[in-house]
């Protein structure tokens, strides 16, 4: 097992320092230029000469690169040129927000996603199986903006049960950052008028978030579902007169959960990637819109240490489902 | 029992959502507070030696003051923490007299040394803005307290009064408490830029509460402000991105002002009772540039039979109104402006300029465009004029950072661009788009015409009249010759509640101050 981890680890390291080769590269050799962007059009030339010196933009990309991976192992991420910020510094702050948003969406999605397929999966061919499949290929066509914006005329505008963008309202103080997150924050304060103001605000976007989560699990639990209920055990174990209860959750969904379980690291893993469109409907100040805006001005050190954390989360998720696999089938060994 | 485990624990969430909903309503805005729903997320820092953001400079307008400021009609210098000054016989060197009494945020006093110290120091970090400064004041030595309430500013050049209220009313010029940087000092950043970058170090109306980024900037009024404490104790300026976003807290409430609707959502909201759209000029131009050192546009004939070409009434439907039509490159209601509009779409007439040209079946052009709404629209509406005459342009829609490198790089064909006014005198505009040496727009457009002399007179020129008649002859002379086709001035459009009154802004970029707001 051990083993099995500190192989999994190096691995993951070698898969990482080749998404930084890639991305750096990438991102250096495509046109544009980024003390340009962030300095606009009337900026002077020598401005953006001056700056483009003072960054070390106007050294050899293989030298830049050197200089990158030299402060790298030295756990400096580099300053980003857009906000002027170390990078370290800017993932600290937006990176919470998302964790924060995407956990809260997952579990919503994983939940909801589970009870929707074991559903549809055990009333297969039904009326109720038809409507679900029906709603998740409507839930999985319609575009995030979108589901966004409508939800927050009907529920903020028209309804208002539910507060506007943002995390926070703007007259309520932020509780002491200890972790970034609002909610583990106000909790760690005791600030009650915090708690129930942030999720409030957490309500829609973590929905829409969550609802394609939710789809995709669900259509994927349902197809696993099915497959296991017409395996022969199943079929001893209704013959034993088992209640259907026990039958469908302690037999057939915990020896569906593998797939499930995959789908669910995966889109646990793209969740914390940030989502740039819920963030930006919903004026979450998050991973999503950082890394946006640092591609957009080819911001590159902010764009690398994204890289790094995306490439750590996706590593990390991967991981953990493979380990999930031991626990939920014992008959998997990790050599 | 894994099922209910499950079951269970949707319920918890569900239950742990729904007092949520009850505790999230939203309210009305306080009658002394003002919400202003805006992107926020170009603030990147508040120090008016660095911030360079249309948000950053517009918030700094109220955090800061600068020695002089402009009359409403941007003809002449007025007060600002210098009640008078003096020019010496050369017009190079001016004398300062401060304000007394006026006080930092922190109560330090606002004197000759504190002006010396920041004007320094701005330009001794040399970052964004300091050019501004640089560009006419050589050392940083040149600004001296001469005594505790005057300060003598030697500048580089001749420096007619509305140029010296150029540079000296601009944010970069502002007085920052020498005191509170000196404090916040530290070894690698000993004019404590990173300090002043989040906090607050200035004397103006209001005072910076809190900065969080993108999210919110809390300002408060300053109970000691010389000028009166502002009629709007706090003002709060929300990030809001998304331009429906922005309307729906408007139209909740939630949010007095908004800057960043798309312009269908501007029509919108002046219908809408409760709402209003104040609507206000721009010193600012967009354009279309055609780049001379593309071989079809080194042709004058050629530059021109596109001007002819192009059906400019069609600008104005395509921007729903928001936009001042006009052709000149000092935009309406700056000194100096020409009113000459005589380009109209005529066929034959540029048909008539491509055979001269010898380009009578055409040619292709790219043009590039960002994808901001509704400039697509605009270059299409181009590309079909033009075709019109031969010239097959193919549009292309790119990131700015990748329009900025070709345009900068001098290899576009066609671009459509914008250009804010620096600072309210034609000087910006002619420099930018008529003199070639000045490495702007006319060197980036490979436009190199001996009008460039007139506009580097211009400048010195402490003749009112002669200058007004030098500014309106570069204009006529781009007009004729120049690689420009101006689609109009942009207007500045906020919506708001119809509670809120007392707003005036100005047509620079940035300014318009909350400090003279009250809600009814």
């Amino acid at each position: 097992m051990w083993a099995y981890l500190v192989r999994r680890l190096l691995l993951a390291l070698v898969a990482i320092s080749g998404v930084l080769v890639i991305v750096f590269f990438l991102s250096h050799i495509i046109p544009g230029d980024p003390i340009a962007a962030i300095l606009g059009p009337q900026a002077p030339d020598y401005v953006i000469e001056d700056l483009r010196h003072r960054w070390g933009l106007d050294r050899p990309i293989p030298e830049q690169f050197v200089r990158f991976v030299g402060r790298l192992v030295r756990g400096d991420l580099g300053t980003s040129i857009a906000t002027k910020r170390p990078v370290i510094s800017d993932l600290r702050q937006f990176f919470p927000a998302t964790i924060e948003l995407a956990t809260t969406a997952i579990i919503v999605g994983a939940l909801a996603g589970l009870a929707v397929g074991i559903i549809s999966a055990v009333a297969h061919g039904s009326w109720l199986d038809h409507t679900v499949r029906f709603l998740s290929l409507i839930g999985l066509s319609m575009p995030v903006f979108w589901l966004g914006l409508i939800l927050l005329l009907v529920f903020y505008y028209w309804l208002g049960v539910l507060p506007g963008p943002g995390q926070l309202d703007i007259f309520i103080a932020r509780p002491p950052s200890v972790t970034g997150m609002i909610l583990l924050d106000s909790l760690l304060a005791r600030d009650s008028v915090a708690l129930r103001n942030a999720l409030g605000h957490l309500v829609l976007p973590a929905l829409v978030l969550g609802s394609h989560a939710l789809v995709g699990i669900a259509r994927i639990t349902r197809a696993s579902m099915l497959e296991v209920l017409g395996q022969d055990y199943i079929k001893v174990a209704r013959a034993k007169g088992l209640a259907e209860r026990t039958v469908i959750l302690r037999h057939a969904l915990k020896n569906a959960l593998l797939p499930i379980i995959t789908v669910i690291g995966i889109y646990y893993g793209g969740l914390l990637e940030g989502a740039v469109l819920t963030e930006t409907v919903f004026a979450w100040p998050g991973l999503g819109r950082y890394a946006t805006s640092a591609i957009l001005s080819q911001d590159f050190a902010a764009i690398m240490g994204v890289t790094i954390l995306i490439a750590l989360i996706f590593s990390l998720a991967n991981l953990v489902v493979d380990l999930a696999y031991g626990f939920l089938n014992p008959k998997i060994r990790y050599e | 029992m894994r099922g209910r485990y499950y079951l269970a624990l949707l319920l918890l969430v569900v239950l742990a959502l729904l007092p949520a909903t009850a505790g999230g309503a939203p309210g009305r805005v306080p009658q002394n507070v003002l919400v202003i729903g805006r992107i926020i997320g170009d603030v990147v820092s508040l120090d008016p030696a660095e911030a360079f953001e249309l948000t950053s400079t517009w918030i700094d307008e109220h955090l800061y003051e600068t020695l002089v400021e402009f009359s409403r009609d941007f003809t002449r210098a007025v007060p600002g923490l210098a009640t008078s000054w003096t020019v010496s016989a050369d017009g190079k060197t001016y004398t300062f007299t401060l304000r007394s009494g006026v006080k930092f945020h922190s109560g330090n006093p606002v004197d000759a040394k504190a002006v010396e110290f920041s004007l320094r120091r701005a330009m001794r970090l040399k970052l964004q803005p300091a050019f501004i400064l640089t560009g006419f004041i050589k050392n940083p030595e040149d600004v001296v307290a001469i005594s505790a309430n005057q300060v003598r500013i030697t500048f580089n050049q001749v420096m007619p009064e509305i140029l010296m209220t150029c540079v000296l009313s601009n944010p970069v010029a502002s007085a920052v408490d020498p005191a509170l940087v000196q404090k916040n000092a530290t070894a690698s950043d000993p004019l404590a830029n990173k300090w002043v970058a989040e906090n607050d170090a200035g004397s103006g109306p209001y005072i910076l509460r809190r900065w969080t980024r993108n999210a919110v900037i809390e300002l408060v009024a300053f109970d000691d402000y010389w000028g009166g404490r502002p009629r709007m104790g706090r003002i709060f300026v929300q990030d809001i991105p998304e331009p429906t976003a922005q309307l729906l807290a408007l139209q909740r409430g939630d949010v007095d002002m908004v800057t960043d609707l798309l312009p269908a959502q501007f029509v919108q909201a002046a219908k809408e009772a409760g709402l209003v759209v104040k609507t206000s000029p721009q010193f600012a131009l967009r354009y279309l540039a055609m780049n001379v050192g593309y071989e079809p546009f080194s042709r004058v004939q050629v530059r021109n039979a596109v001007k002819w070409a192009i059906d400019y009434t069609a600008f104005r439907r395509i921007f729903e109104d928001q936009i001042d039509i006009g052709q000149t490159i000092v935009p309406a209601r700056m000194f100096g402006h020409l009113p000459d509009r005589p380009y109209s779409k005529n066929l034959d007439r540029a048909r008539a300029l491509m055979r001269e040209a010898g380009f009578e079946r055409g040619f292709k052009a790219e043009l590039l465009t960002v994808p901001d709404p509704p400039l697509p629209d605009i270059a299409a509406k181009i590309k079909e004029d033009l075709a019109q005459i031969g010239i097959e342009v193919e549009v292309k829609v790119l990131r700015s950072a990748d329009i900025l490198a070709a345009y900068r790089g001098r290899t576009h064909q066609m671009v459509i661009a914008r250009w804010g006014a620096d600072y309210p005198d034609p000087d910006n505009l002619a420099t930018a788009l008529a003199d070639f040496d000045a490495r702007v727009l006319a060197y980036r457009n490979q436009w190199d015409h001996p009008i460039k002399r007139t506009v580097q007179q211009a400048v010195q020129e402490l003749d009112r009249a002669k200058r007004d008649a030098m500014y309106r002859q570069i204009q006529k002379v781009v007009l004729d010759e120049g690689p420009y086709v101006i689609i109009g001035y942009p207007l500045r459009l906020l919506a708001m509640r119809a509670n809120v009154k007392g707003l005036d802004p100005s047509p620079l970029s940035v300014t318009y101050g909350m400090w003279g707001v009250v809600k009814e």
